[in-house]
């Protein structure tokens, strides 16, 4: 296979393309089951294998792809001619950044691969968790576990020829219940990065026991609390929500297709413009923001990008000053140009895509926020007047630009005089996001600092699902208006 | 074509049959093609055609799936998977209820809402559409983005409880095209949904932008005040928020699981506005309809709301196993939602502008990122985006900035709501995660609901 493709490639070199990338995948596989108050809902296997041709033929793109391989000569042929009509309608032709050829495997770190675990073994563990979620006030009990195994292989006519093999572990848990007004709560355990590896061994049933009594115990204090009020509060943001603001203000702001507006028809753009790198205050100084693909164990580390580019760590924002975008080889050309300076020295390797029958689009790796010297969420909480504690991504909509926000979170505990008062229901938060990290008032130092994993982020038309991460500590955010 | 698919699932039913694995088989076909636009150029071109195959094997109330995308050729694979469907469901944990297997009396197959001509649409005619939609709107400034979407979408089935089989097959097209401002970054957008070739209308995308354009470039945005707003909502917003209502009002697996803002003892009741009607209406070829279900129960027009009042909850198949209820024909990869028009005539956003008011108008097209803040009070929150304006009573037309509401679907679609128009559009409520589901509502082209708070209004794009 790799040989046929390696002919294609060089075929269509010699038709003109100037550049040709294939990505075979020999296989993914993944494995979903749910468990939904002890009925399992889904116990579902699946496999794919296919080809995608990536082809760019006088500054235009072509893509093809199929499941079947049987006739490559002609799914090359309909990438070349789908770039060939392409390149009838160019504005600004496309140049991709220059790479190393490089021939390389990786593989994602785990112990015990999740494939070789029986099913018996996988439909044990969910038995035992929703046994420990079904507590009295629980209505709807939600287990859920996903696991994907991707072998990839990327050939590009510059001499690249990459191999990975990825494997990821989504667990989740989640409760929701109903108070005396008959209004449904819910709280969710989203594991964290646990240790350097993610496989089967991640799976951690004392951990698990844990979150799933801690997570019960929280929805019941929500179902008897009184609603979040109307207020303009300091919020301390836990791991579990200031991952999806960090998700959604800074990753998606940040992403260089969104800024230079190819993301305009479905995704959105940004409101940072390219005169913004170097000059913006995006935060307060206690803000330190970097993509960072090169944290061992997370879906955002992946050795190399759908390009071929090693992955980095690259500082997006330092100290509050707007400094790195999120990159790929095409758009970093295209912005140094437009911008007519040199604002990104290549690619930053976060060209990704989905799948063999989608095409790499910038994509976030595991973008963080930097551990601050403000201490534990104790000592944090010590030093706010009037404040809320929020944790749980229940809602979240973000404006076209990611200019503004809203967000609604599982529970919210109100903090007095430095003090923890009372837990409360429907809790909500909004603002814009230059203001919001400006009014970044406290950072969590290293022990409050988790990564955690988002496996459905989407994105890009046709559309696509990506799996990245986001290492974030507990922030304080003053003058933010809740309850509403 | 046809006539392979159905042999090679029959092929599979006998191999199923033979190893004693009792099956039903779901066979998915894309030929998929996208052609996107940027910066006023064409930034991706691509074409995949993918065939899935979902294999569901049962033990009596043990139930697993394997899936795969394959080839209509790889039957040996395809038996490979039953293979590993059959061994999966005996590790299955049992249902706490009987999952009903499909028994097709009779074989169906609907191929009326396929067009060969608009499944093949090519490259050329793709471009051309486009050049003819946005022909002396674009400059250096304003700029071109969009996609145009087409393909064929076949669906397949057998089970080993009968030899019968169905059969959809599908075209559709989903336009939208968008002008923004590369220096202001304001965007306006139009759209089309296309079952055949003759809904395309490249003109009539093109008369919707040059009047948006017209109103965005006389003047600057301008950020406007929070409080109350008249709103009138454009067909994408509210085949948005029609679609909120499919996943947190009625449908009755949701609302037995606490998922909804609506209750059983609501059935019968005045919930919304008595100009609200709406209906599942499978006759409508526009919304890409299954007139029978996957698991063989025919398909009739099937009313949800009338004149406000709730008809009752929609059941698929599993939902009503589980909870003792009877299905409605809802086991279905999407609805075919019509909202009724009323007596309105204005059915434009030019007739809106010309209207003559009393008071303010906001007219939000389209919703962006909706979500859902609380799904017992069917609360939820969106930004507006492409092209909202606020139409003063003094006839005056102001460009604003996005705002956010935050409102619950039971004041939208309540008292407030102050009238429909009498005509109906198409809002192409298409994704394409996943496998190929073109999906439509009919909308009416207008609504508008008085008093509606904005919680948030940008300052700037």
């Amino acid at each position: 296979m790799r040989k046929q493709l390696q002919e294609q490639i060089a075929r269509l070199r010699d038709a003109g393309a100037l550049y040709v990338d294939a990505r075979w995948y020999p296989i993914e596989e993944t494995n979903e089951l749910l468990m939904w108050n002890g009925n399992l809902k889904e116990a579902t296997a699946s496999r794919e294998s296919g080809v995608g041709i990536r082809v760019l033929y006088k500054g235009a793109w072509g893509f093809s792809a199929a499941s079947d391989v049987g006739n490559l000569a002609a799914l090359f042929d309909t990438a070349l001619d789908n770039a060939r009509v392409a390149a009838e309608r160019v504005t600004f032709p496309v140049r991709l950044a220059e790479k190393d050829a490089i021939q390389a495997t990786f593989a994602s770190p785990n112990r015990t691969d999740p494939f070789t675990v029986p099913l018996a073994d996988k439909l044990a563990f969910l038995q035992a968790m929703d046994e420990k979620l079904n507590q009295p006030g629980v209505s709807q009990r939600i287990c859920a576990l996903t696991f994907i195994r991707k072998q990839i292989v990327l050939m590009d006519s510059e001499g690249s020829e990459i191999e990975k093999t990825i494997i990821e572990v989504f667990p989740s848990l989640e409760v929701m219940g109903l108070d005396a007004q008959g209004m449904m709560h819910s709280r969710k355990f989203n594991p964290t990065r646990m240790g350097d590896t993610r496989g089967w061994e991640t799976l951690d049933m004392d951990v698990f026991s844990a979150n799933a009594e801690r997570i019960v115990r929280e929805m019941n204090e929500v179902l008897v609390a009184e609603d979040c009020p109307k207020d303009v509060r300091s919020v301390i943001l836990l791991p579990g929500i200031m991952y999806l603001q960090t998700h959604e203000t800074i990753g998606h702001a940040l992403e260089l297709d969104r800024i230079l507006g190819y993301e305009l028809s479905y995704a959105g753009g940004s409101f940072v413009r390219l005169s913004d790198f170097g000059t913006l205050r995006y935060g307060s100084e206690k803000l330190t923001a970097r993509a960072d693909a090169t944290i061992p164990n997370s879906p955002g580390s992946f050795g190399y990008d759908d390009d071929g580019i090693p992955t980095q760590d690259n500082l997006l924002i330092d100290r509050g000053l707007l400094v790195g975008a999120i990159t790929g080889r095409q758009m970093v050309e295209e912005a140094n140009a437009r911008a007519g300076r040199r604002i990104f020295d290549g690619s930053s390797g976060a060209n990704r895509a989905t799948a063999f029958y989608r095409v790499p689009i910038e994509r976030m790796t595991n973008i963080n926020i930097d551990p601050g010297d403000d201490g534990t969420l104790d000592d944090i909480v010590r030093n706010t007047e009037r404040g809320i504690i929020l944790d749980g991504d229940k809602s979240w909509s973000i404006g076209s630009n990611r200019e503004q926000f809203h967000f609604a979170t599982d529970i919210g505990w109100l903090v007095e005089d430095g003090q923890v008062t009372q837990v409360v229901k429907n809790s909500t938060y909004q603002g814009e996001t230059i203001p919001f990290y400006n009014s970044l008032s406290a950072v969590g130092d290293e022990s409050t600092w988790e990564v955690c994993y988002v496996p459905n982020c989407g994105k890009g038309q046709p559309n696509q699902i990506m799996q990245l991460g986001h290492g974030v500590p507990i922030c304080r955010f003053d003058h933010v208006r809740i309850g509403e | 074509m046809k006539d392979r698919i159905l042999e090679t699932l029959r092929d599979l039913r006998a191999y199923a049959l033979a190893k004693g694995v009792e099956t039903a088989f779901l066979y998915h076909e894309e030929d998929s093609y996208l052609m996107r636009f940027a910066n006023s150029a064409i930034s991706l071109n691509t074409n995949e055609h993918l065939v899935r195959l979902q294999i569901t094997a049962y033990q009596g109330r043990q139930r697993a799936s394997y899936e795969m995308i394959t080839a209509l050729d790889k039957l040996d694979e395809m038996q490979e998977g039953v293979d590993i469907a059959a061994e999966m469901v005996q590790h299955a944990q049992p249902l706490s209820y009987d999952p009903t297997i499909p028994v097709y009396a009779e074989s169906f197959s609907d191929e009326s809402g396929h067009d060969p001509a608009l499944a093949t649409f090519g490259n050329p005619e793709r471009l051309a559409f486009f050049n003819q939609a946005v022909a002396g709107l674009e400059t250096d400034e304003i700029q071109l983005s969009g996609i145009f979407s087409c393909g064929a979408n076949t669906i397949a089935q057998i089970n080993t409880r009968s030899e019968q089989t169905q059969y959809f097959k599908t075209s559709d097209a989903q336009i939208s095209i968008v002008l923004s401002h590369t220096a202001l970054k304001w965007e306006v957008i139009a759209e089309q949904s296309a079952q055949q070739t003759a809904d395309l209308d490249p003109d009539g995308l093109r008369r919707d932008l040059a009047f948006l354009l017209e109103r965005y470039q006389q003047d600057a945005p301008q950020q406007i005040p929070l409080g109350a707003y008249d709103i009138v909502f454009g067909p994408a917003a509210l085949g948005d928020l029609l679609s909120m209502m499919g996943y947190v009002g009625y449908n009755g697996g949701a609302m037995k699981r606490g998922y909804s803002f609506l209750r059983e003892d609501q059935v019968g009741q005045r919930v919304f506005s008595p100009r609200f009607t709406l209906t599942d209406d499978p006759t409508r070829r526009e919304t890409f309809p299954f007139r029978r279900d996957l698991m063989g129960m025919p398909r009739r027009p099937f009313p949800i709301f009338v004149d406000g009042v709730f008809q009752g909850f929609i059941w698929s198949q599993d939902d009503a196993d589980e909870f003792d209820a009877q299905p409605t024909g809802h086991t279905v990869p999407h609805t075919s939602m019509v909202m009724q028009g009323s007596d309105v005539t204005a059915s434009s956003l030019q007739e809106l502008v010309a209207m003559e008011r009393d008071h303010d108008v906001l007219y939000i097209p389209f919703l962006h990122y909706m979500n859902v803040v609380n799904p017992s009070k069917g609360l939820v929150t969106g930004s507006s985006r492409f092209g909202a304006l606020l139409l003063k009573r003094d006839g005056a037309v102001v460009v604003p900035y996005n705002v956010r509401l935050t409102q619950s679907l039971l004041d939208i679609f309540g008292d407030r709501l102050a009238w429909v128009s009498q005509a109906q559009v198409v809002a192409n409520t298409s994704m394409s995660y996943g496998a190929r589901n073109p999906r439509a509502i009919i909308v009416p082209a207008l609504m508008q609901v008085n008093g509606l708070e904005i919680s948030h209004s940008n300052p700037s794009y």
